[in-house]
């Protein structure tokens, strides 16, 4: 259980980290790109893939991020560095928190419900933060399935009302929205950050460091596939299909004559989003862990978890009625700040090992 | 002191797990964060609207429970009208008319009255539906010949509710027999933002039982809350959706009637269990479509130019005629009424075309079609492409041996 | 501790005092030759007549050297021993075994004529099988060894006794087949089983507390049969068995969850029919848990769940309770945990008289009543029902589904699916013996599927499971 084998990360990367880029991520590409919507979130995967093999050449020789962190910038410096990444974790996982709490008010219930319901995820997420993040290899081996089921279901009832055409005419949104949709929605993708803080805990193969952005962009092919399903079925009001996954299932003759057997796929899945909306609080407190080490042994990442939990709570509360202010904030005006993390650090990070190792020969 | 902190220490998960289950057993029993269940909820089957001077009429069917006596079957409903400066305005009404907290979540059909639809563009009327994220935009969605409140409140034939009268008639079995254009919100509202900015929706009127095929029930509506549960002398009804209302901006334009909605629907490739009467010398003769294929072509070389293909598989139905043994067994379309066949449709089509033409509702989606073929071309010709394009129709029909 | 000397007086008064109970009984008697000799015995467990036609009757015509070899050869009773040191002698004594001893010994005899106070060997009640073996374990360690023994004929079947219990001084006995079972394990049973500090060993359960790894676990940490057959293919896998005296359950070690979903039966029949039937019951389990669960969060948070003719019945059937959707659920469950417990203990035919009142009776005359609906009785009953389709795991369902009830009494549909992801969480960080509670599914093990949820045809099982780390890898040739 201390380590997360090469299968279980293969999962995470091809079944479990697309699945949280089926809420918001869909309306929001439709409202950059409309029916260009491919392109900007090809980019994003794309830019990711490359990254997660570089994070992935790192996990060879075995050591955490603090370690190396330790050996390259000694331990004060490894300490800056890991709580600015524990400040950037709690900063990314603001937004899909935020939206997963909108998804559950819309999803779950048919009138808004109280606030009050969706406190019940931050007992869950402080229960998951306090586990080790290694922990969360074996979780994976049972959401890669519920994750697939639930997507191929979802798809398969969609199936009969899609319209591919309405992807046509190709380029129509114009580089510029390309782009801006691309850099507007990066905030969407942060695996590659995730892989870092799991660098020592992944049991390295060979062949990881191009077999994981592999499974990575098989992962995006099906989240491709959804968007291009999302778009030839809502086409010109796809701007305004919020929560979308959940939504194009009920159009199958089959929910007409079952009832909503849809939701069947769309609770496997929302299974599946709650693990990985408590991902990055998860990261950001493994952080800490690796930062301030556990002198007082499992009460540190205790105390804050259900800090972090309560502090995000009230946030999620407080920008209820303020999303899409949040969403402005982080996607469009900081929208440079995902990049630094999620980009930039991690595809430095190899120069981790470089200096590592010459300090290595040096000392020998 | 490090000892007493750590046997603290060790107790904590219990203390958690006790609380959690507290809290949780308090909210169990005392729950009631605004929560709507189904015995607060009015659970709304259909809903018309109407709009009048002093605002909107918005009629909605609630199911009642019948009680654990399930010996009488089929689903008991009683009609609330709510009035207000827009729907939601009566949607609150409804709420403080009934205590019900109304829910749309198994709404299933839409209904839209005459005057309402000819007057101004319905989406002042569906946007309240298409904002509603506990609306399902699945729902069926019609023009109702004359008031929505009195279609709605109508007592059905064949059912104890007449929304359910009426979307059985949208079923696919009846899609099939290309008597009908259904359509949902959801395909109503893409036309209507789409580049073609028109649309349609099934115009559905009632006949009185007693009369068969007699007279039509007369238009314009009535205010006040009816219920068919209730002791009303009320003549019971069927329903008719044969027709099908165009819509240019949101508009009705006009009215397709039950042949040009069947060929519209042979144009879409849907019909395989109908049948159309030709003209065979003066008597008619009935064919049943076996197999449908059709479409829209759309050419954008130089100019546009649109083709309407419909092929079909066809055989002999019924005649209107003695005839001999041997025809009677083989049921063999002949060329001549094949011909006359294609004919009919081709004539239908045309005048579909030319109705199309005159109220600018592009039903085909020419506009759409031409957008996603070229961005560029469809900028340049998409205000006059419908007046202006050249229809062509490819209509292939063969008989079954 | 002390030896036996060859004055039978002292020795005879030595052991007194170690057994100063009034029931450990002393006969004296002299051969024909004039030869002292003493039976020390204890009074309920010996079989007096066996002592006396076996050991005594031949011993008064003995001539010989009065010396533990040439008595023996005389004894006609073929079970026994020698030993030299008194505590050990005591305790025999106090098993039921009696000790013969004789004016100038230098080591006593321990003659085995125990009285054995056996039930037969039945069909177990907890575990019957149409297809297959019926027989049972009993009471009594020696003869489930013996069942055991008796479908192993291979020396490699190691069978060590060890005694838990202060007082109790039970009889615990750890099985497994050298060469296949992990060393870690057999040795961590050992190890654990040695440290126990109790005074009583009523049951086999008892144990269970001390084997497993995290104690207050929700979840069952060591695995449970009553049936040698079972049993044995266990160990034949490379499990530990432990059975203690005492009780016809037997323990084994590691448990996996899937385990529970898996019937003796499973593997008589054509294999199709095994995997039909373990979805099944897995179904019939996810059927118990969460169709109260969603039945109440549908009524009060989700209409949408219920297709609208269903939820017009429902609708018409709730609408003049008096209770809440959720407290009705709640009271009709614990209404049908206090039936089962009543009908469980109840002699038999008293237990049927209260099924029917239960069924009948409070059922039909509550809905009249209307203090519940019949689709919440219909629920609860298809609950009921699917909780025993896998017997194993009662005691673990029957406290998740309450708690899913409360949960989506609380919150909804979401509560129902976090309580779920809280639940999966918990059971993949389980690890019993070092084997994952979840594998083969978690960590994944392919080749361990073959004989999970599903069953392939038996020559496909050709390896041991991979989850439990066996040396002795392959079972089964191919060819």
């Amino acid at each position: 259980m201390n380590k997360i084998s090469s299968r279980q990360l293969y999962f995470f990367l091809a079944a479990v980290a697309p699945v949280g880029k089926l809420i918001l991520l869909p309306v929001t590409l439709a409202h950059y790109a409309a029916n260009d919507l491919l392109f900007p979130a090809a980019i994003n995967f794309f830019l990711q893939a490359g990254v997660i093999a570089l994070v992935l050449l790192l996990a060879k020789n075995g050591l955490s991020l603090g370690e190396l962190l330790q050996k390259t910038f000694g331990k004060i410096g490894a300490k800056i560095i890991l709580t600015i990444f524990f400040a950037f974790f709690f900063y990314a996982a603001l937004c899909p928190l935020i939206e997963q709490k909108l998804f559950v008010q819309s999803i779950f219930y048919d009138t808004l419900p109280s606030v009050v319901t969706f406190s019940s995820f931050f007992i869950f997420s402080a229960y998951l933060c306090a586990k080790p993040l290694s922990s969360y290899g074996r979780i994976w081996d049972i959401l890669a399935p519920v994750a697939f089921v639930g997507f191929v279901g979802i798809i398969a009832l969609a199936a009969g009302n899609m319209d591919f055409g309405a992807l046509n005419p190709v380029g129509a949104a114009g580089i510029e929205k390309i782009t801006q949709g691309a850099a507007f929605t990066n905030y969407w993708f942060f695996d590659s950050a995730i892989l870092l803080t799991l660098l020592g805990k992944i049991e390295y193969k060979r062949g990881m460091a191009w077999k994981g952005p592999l499974f990575y962009l098989l992962g995006a092919a099906a989240v491709m596939l959804f968007l291009a399903v999302f778009y030839g079925i809502f086409s010109e009001i796809a701007v305004r299909q919020q929560f979308a996954f959940a939504k194009i299932g009920k159009y199958s003759p089959a929910v007409g004559i079952l009832g909503r057997i849809d939701y069947l796929f769309v609770f496997a899945l929302s299974l599946v989003m709650a693990f990985y909306s408590a991902l990055p609080l998860q990261a950001g407190i493994d952080c800490l862990r690796q930062a301030y080490g556990s002198p007082a042994g499992k009460l540190l990442p205790a105390l804050a978890s259900v800090a972090v939990n309560i502090i995000m709570l009230v946030l999620t509360v407080f920008f209820d009625y303020r999303f899409a202010e949040v969403r402005r904030f982080v996607g469009e005006m900081l929208f440079w700040v995902f990049p630094i993390f999620t980009l930039l650090l991690p595809a430095l990070s190899p120069l981790l090992k470089l200096r590592v190792r010459k300090r290595e020969v040096k000392t020998s | 002191m490090n000892n007493k902190f750590s046997r603290f220490l060790k107790t904590v998960p219990m203390k958690l797990w006790v609380i959690l289950v507290a809290v949780v057993f308090f909210s169990f029993f005392s729950n009631d964060f605004g929560l709507v269940d189904i015995q607060k909820s009015a659970i709304i089957l259909a809903a018309g609207i109407d709009k009048g001077e002093e605002g909107y009429r918005l009629t909605t069917q609630i199911a009642v429970p019948k009680g654990t006596d399930r010996t009488t079957g089929g689903t008991s409903s009683v009609e609330i009208t709510g009035k207000g400066e827009t729907v939601s305005d009566c949607v609150v009404d409804i709420y403080a008319l009934t205590g019900w907290v109304p829910k749309f979540v198994f709404c299933n059909l839409l209904l839209i009255g005459e005057d309402t639809a000819k007057e101004a563009d319905c989406m002042h009327v569906l946007d309240f539906f298409f904002r509603n994220e506990y609306m399902p935009d699945s729902c069926f969605v019609a023009v109702s010949q004359g008031s929505a409140e009195e279609m709605l409140a109508s007592q059905s034939a064949v059912d104890d509710t007449s929304s359910l009268a009426i979307t059985r008639l949208f079923s696919n079995a009846s899609e099939k027999s290309g008597r009908v254009m259904k359509n949902t919100l959801r395909e109503f509202v893409i036309s209507y933002y789409g580049p073609s900015e028109s649309g349609f929706m099934p115009f559905v009127c009632s006949f009185e039982q007693e009369s068969g095929t007699g007279t039509e029930s007369s238009g314009g509506g009535q205010g006040g809350q009816n219920s068919n549960g209730g002791g009303s002398q009320k003549k019971e009804k069927v329903y008719c959706v044969r027709r099908t209302a165009l819509f240019k901006n949101g508009r009705m334009a006009s009215i397709l009637n039950e042949e040009q909605t069947f060929a519209c629907n042979l144009v879409k490739g849907k019909v395989f269990s109908g049948s159309f009467v030709v003209d065979d010398n003066g008597k008619p003769v009935s064919i049943t479509v076996l197999d449908n294929d059709g479409g829209v072509k759309f050419e954008t070389k130089t100019t546009p130019k649109a083709t309407l293909t419909v092929k079909l598989t066809v055989r002999l139905l019924n005649r209107s005629t003695p005839s001999s043994v041997d025809d009677v067994s083989l049921n063999v379309v002949t060329p001549e009424l094949l011909q006359k066949a294609e004919d009919t449709i081709r004539t239908r089509l045309e005048e579909v075309f030319a109705l199309l033409r005159e109220t600018g509702c592009d039903l085909f989606q020419l506009n759409r079609s031409l957008y996603r073929a070229s961005k560029a071309k469809y900028e340049e010709w998409k205000d006059t492409l419908l007046a202006t394009v050249p229809a062509e129709f490819d209509i292939k029909i063969k008989s079954t041996k | 501790m002390k030896n036996v000397s060859g004055d039978l007086k002292k020795v005879e008064e030595e052991l007194k005092k170690l057994l100063p109970a009034e029931d450990v009984l002393t006969f004296p008697f002299c051969t024909e030759r004039g030869l002292n000799c003493t039976v020390i015995f204890a009074d309920p467990l010996t079989d007096k007549e066996l002592l006396g036609d076996q050991v005594v009757r031949p011993l008064l015509q003995f001539e010989g050297k009065p010396t533990a070899e040439e008595i023996s050869k005389k004894l006609t009773f073929t079970e026994q021993r020698k030993q030299k040191k008194l505590e050990t002698l005591a305790e025999e004594i106090l098993a039921g075994n009696p000790v013969l001893l004789w004016e100038g010994m230098d080591e006593g005899i321990i003659v085995g004529t125990k009285k054995v106070f056996v039930r037969g060997i039945t069909e177990p009640p907890t575990d019957i099988a149409i297809k297959g073996p019926r027989e049972g374990f009993i009471e009594d360690v020696k003869i489930n060894t013996s069942l055991v023994r008796k479908r192993f004929k291979s020396e490699n079947l190691r069978i060590e006794f060890v005694k838990v219990g202060k007082i109790s001084k039970t009889f615990v006995a750890v099985c497994y087949l050298e060469g296949t079972s992990e060393e870690n394990v057999v040795k961590e049973v050992k190890e654990k089983l040695s440290k126990i500090d109790i005074d009583y060993i009523p049951d086999s359960s008892y144990l269970t507390h001390f084997l497993a790894s995290r104690p207050k676990s929700l979840t069952k940490q060591v695995g449970a049969t009553e049936k040698p057959d079972i049993f044995c293919a266990k160990i034949a896998e490379g499990r530990v068995g432990i059975l203690v005296d005492g009780s016809p359950i037997a323990l084994t070690v590691p448990y996996l969850l899937v385990e529970d979903f898996q019937s003796s039966e499973d593997y008589f029949v054509p294999s199709y029919r095994a995997t039909f039937t373990r979805l099944l019951r897995l179904f019939a389990l996810f059927l118990a848990i969460y169709i109260p669960a969603f039945y109440v969060a549908a009524q009060l948070f989700k209409l949408q769940l219920f297709p609208v003719k269903l939820l017009l019945t429902i609708a018409g059937s709730i609408r003049d309770l008096p209770f809440s959707p959720s407290l009705e659920m709640l009271l009709v469950l614990v209404i049908l945990e206090i039936l089962n417990e009543a009908s469980i203990r109840m002699p038999k035919y008293v237990g049927m008289a209260l099924s029917v009142v239960g069924a009948l009776v409070l059922g039909e005359t509550a809905v009249s009543a209307g203090f519940v609906s019949t689709p919440a009785i219909i629920i609860i009953a298809f609950s009921g029902i699917g909780l025993y389709a896998v017997p194993n795991l009662i005691e673990v369902t029957s406290v998740v589904r309450l708690g899913m009830l409360l949960v989506a009494g609380s919150v909804g549909t979401y509560g129902i699916i976090l309580a779920t992801g809280f639940i999966l969480f918990y059971l993949v960080t389980e690890d019993c013996f070092g084997t994952p509670l979840v594998a083969p599914f978690s960590p994944l093990v392919g080749h361990d599927l073959k004989d999970s949820l599903v069953k392939y045809n038996l020559r496909s099982l050709d390896i041991r499971p991979k989850t439990l780390k066996s040396k002795n890898k392959r079972r089964l040739n191919r060819e």
